[in-house]
């Protein structure tokens, strides 16, 4: 039954990719909802992907310890979230104008450091990528092994649902973060720092932004190359827009994207003649479709992309 | 009279003072590299500005950065954000790229100058569209959307220009070359071509546009207080649409022009990213069409004296942007000297 082995080799083939494609776009729009919802849009978190693909690569290349790598990433994620809070709640400059100057510069910094380090060699950081199968579940039939012989930052960044909605939503401080993006100066005169929930926002949504990028460079590939990040960063966003900021409806986001872009080795596999570039196009084609079908149920938070300033109201 | 020149040095300087500040700290990121910045900004001025060669080539890569940043200033001077220009360019250079040939032996060559630059202005304008309409009636962010059409334009050429359009004599995934004789013509006696003229025009036009018309008026209405401009009759969508429209069309415009100036086809795979560079640009001016064309001048001569120093000095041209990308953070921050000076 050669036909029934290669249908399963396909079921897996798209489950596992899809999962594994969906990871970066899910790690970055997790932050993002954080950060949306206290009210800060964060543009600048395609730069973080690609500051975090670069520094995982580079840290993971130097030590051989591909965590460390992983660690750098979201390290430096976290820096450059505080950063854009210095700018953006202390500050108070425009958002987009702040995101987008975060994005080109980071991206064009790290393309440079990769010339100047590596020349115009694409080196390979062995060890990467490396799966962790669990035992028993790995066994069940076809979607064991899909999806229970991940990298371990798979089974992280899915551990981080659960736990990132039951912050944002049952807990204090997720009521302070959702009342600081609402109305921050009701949640100041209730003594909420709004300072500070802003601050804790952006640095996660950094750290997570940076994490992202790193598993897309030394989780799902051992490599790293300009241009790599493609938008995700802005899909994140995108996929943010479409889960209302809630972690388990971006989960759900984050799989139909992965999904299209796991059509690209699902059609090799199946050895249709369709050209790759086409296929390339899929994601950003389902975003515009998506966007469309909810363009007349957007919301957003009441102080969404507005500096706060003691004694001033909107 | 004092108090107008006044309330016109403090723009100014400020974004001045964005320039002088992206430098230094590109010079402190230098010196993490192992290189001595005095050195390397020295030649990339004396290149770039001090040799007959260097100011050519800069008048030449300046066209352009004209006709981009002048179809960003009509949207952002509407407060759209027009982040797509991009794959606006990339549609009307692989429309110019593609028809060209095909045009060339069928109309004279004016018509078919103004043609190829229609066709341009259409390919960039399409692009827009879609998120032009899905703004004005829908209010959906364009950011994302001019960011995402980005991709597809990139994915789509590519597609292109490796089947449909690909001219199937050669290796390489690229159009028919263009003859020489239907390239765009140079401003007599120099090796520079119209594309400056044109892109000279085309900002001096906006600039009046949006100064002294009617719709310019609007316009900035619009970016000031959108609900007082709902209020006072101006019709929102329409102007929204039509803005980002033509912001596009331009951006096509420019692709077209680099096919018929410069690259005599359309290549997969090339992209010269000049949203990157018009992006900050657009911003330093502070939304003046006089100042773009000073600016103009001065990020071509960046790129054109990078290029020199990459060759050179061993610094990848990657380090231009990276100071494009700080200049623009560090404009962010004048805004906030200037809230504080108003106290």
């Amino acid at each position: 039954m050669p036909d029934s082995i290669f249908q399963e080799a396909l079921i897996i083939t798209v489950l596992a990719s899809t999962l594994r494609g969906s990871i970066p776009m899910l790690l970055a729009a997790l932050g993002e909802s954080y950060s949306e919802s206290s009210g800060i849009l964060n543009l600048g978190i395609e730069g973080m992907m690609v500051a975090g693909a670069f520094s995982s690569f580079l840290v993971g290349l130097q030590t051989d310890i591909v965590p460390l790598g992983i660690f750098a990433a979201a390290l430096i994620g976290a820096v450059m979230g505080a950063f854009t809070g210095l700018l953006v709640i202390n500050l108070r400059l425009n958002q987009i104008v702040v995101g987008l100057g975060i994005t080109i510069s980071a991206t064009a910094f790290c393309n440079l450091l990769h010339r100047v380090i590596f020349g115009n060699q694409f080196r390979i950081l062995w060890g990467a990528g490396l799966t962790v199968e669990i035992p028993v579940l790995s066994k069940i039939p076809i979607i064991g092994q899909a999806l229970f012989n991940q990298h371990w930052l798979v089974y992280v960044s899915i551990g981080l649902v659960p736990a990132l909605y039951f912050i944002l939503y049952k807990t204090r401080l997720g009521l302070r973060i959702r009342a600081v993006g609402q109305k921050p100066w009701a949640a100041d005169a209730s003594g909420v720092d709004v300072s500070r929930i802003r601050y804790f926002s952006l640095i996660l949504a950094g750290a997570l932004a940076g994490t992202g990028g790193a598993f897309l460079a030394v989780g799902d590939l051992a490599f790293f190359v300009p241009g790599m990040v493609q938008g995700r960063g802005y899909i994140a966003i995108v996929i943010v827009m479409l889960g209302q900021w809630n972690p388990i409806k971006v989960f759900l986001g984050s799989l139909l994207f992965g999904f299209a872009l796991s059509l690209t080795s699902a059609l090799q596999v199946l050895g249709v003649k369709v050209s790759p570039d086409f296929i390339l196009a899929m994601p950003y084609l389902v975003v515009i479709v998506a966007l469309i079908l909810i363009a007349k149920s957007t919301s957003l938070p009441e102080a969404f992309c507005t500096p706060y300033k003691r004694g001033e109201t909107l | 009279m004092k108090e107008t020149l006044y309330s016109k040095a403090i723009p100014i300087a400020g974004s001045v003072l964005s320039i002088f500040s992206a430098f230094a700290a590109g010079g402190v990121i230098l010196l993490f590299l192992g290189k001595d910045p005095l050195l390397l900004y020295g030649q990339l001025f004396i290149q770039g500005m001090g040799s007959t060669f260097g100011i050519v080539e800069t008048l030449i890569k300046m066209a352009p950065l004209l006709i981009v940043s002048a179809g960003l200033l009509i949207a952002f001077s509407g407060g759209l954000w027009n982040l797509g220009v991009e794959g606006q360019f990339l549609m009307g250079a692989m429309l110019a790229g593609w028809l060209a040939p095909l045009l060339a032996p069928l109309l004279p060559l004016p018509v078919y100058f103004l043609a190829l630059g229609l066709l341009g202005f259409a390919g960039g304008g399409v692009w827009a569209l879609l998120p032009a309409i899905l703004k004005a009636r829908y209010d959906l962010n364009e950011i994302i959307m001019t960011l995402m059409m980005n991709y597809v334009a990139l994915n789509l050429v590519s597609w292109l220009v490796k089947g449909p359009i690909n001219d199937k004599t050669v290796v390489p995934a690229q159009t028919v070359l263009i003859s020489m004789t239907h390239r765009m013509p140079m401003i007599p006696f120099t090796r520079i071509h119209m594309g400056l003229v044109i892109g000279l025009i085309v900002i001096i036009g906006v600039h009046w546009i949006i100064r002294r018309t009617t719709m310019g008026y609007q316009l900035r209405v619009l970016f000031a207080n959108k609900r007082a401009a709902v209020h006072t009759g101006i019709r929102v969508k329409n102007i929204t649409i039509l803005s980002l429209i033509v912001s596009g069309g331009f951006a096509g415009i420019a692709g077209a022009g680099d096919v018929l100036a410069v690259k005599g086809l359309f290549q997969s795979g090339w992209n010269p990213m000049y949203g990157m560079t018009c992006i900050p640009l657009v911003f330093l001016a502070r939304l003046n069409g006089y100042a773009v064309i000073f600016l103009a001048y001065f990020f071509s001569f960046l790129a054109v004296g990078g290029e020199f120093v990459a060759r050179d000095q061993g610094i990848p041209i990657y380090f231009v942007h990276v100071i494009e990308g700080l200049m623009l953070l560090f404009f962010a921050g004048t805004a906030y000297l200037e809230d504080r000076r108003k106290g």
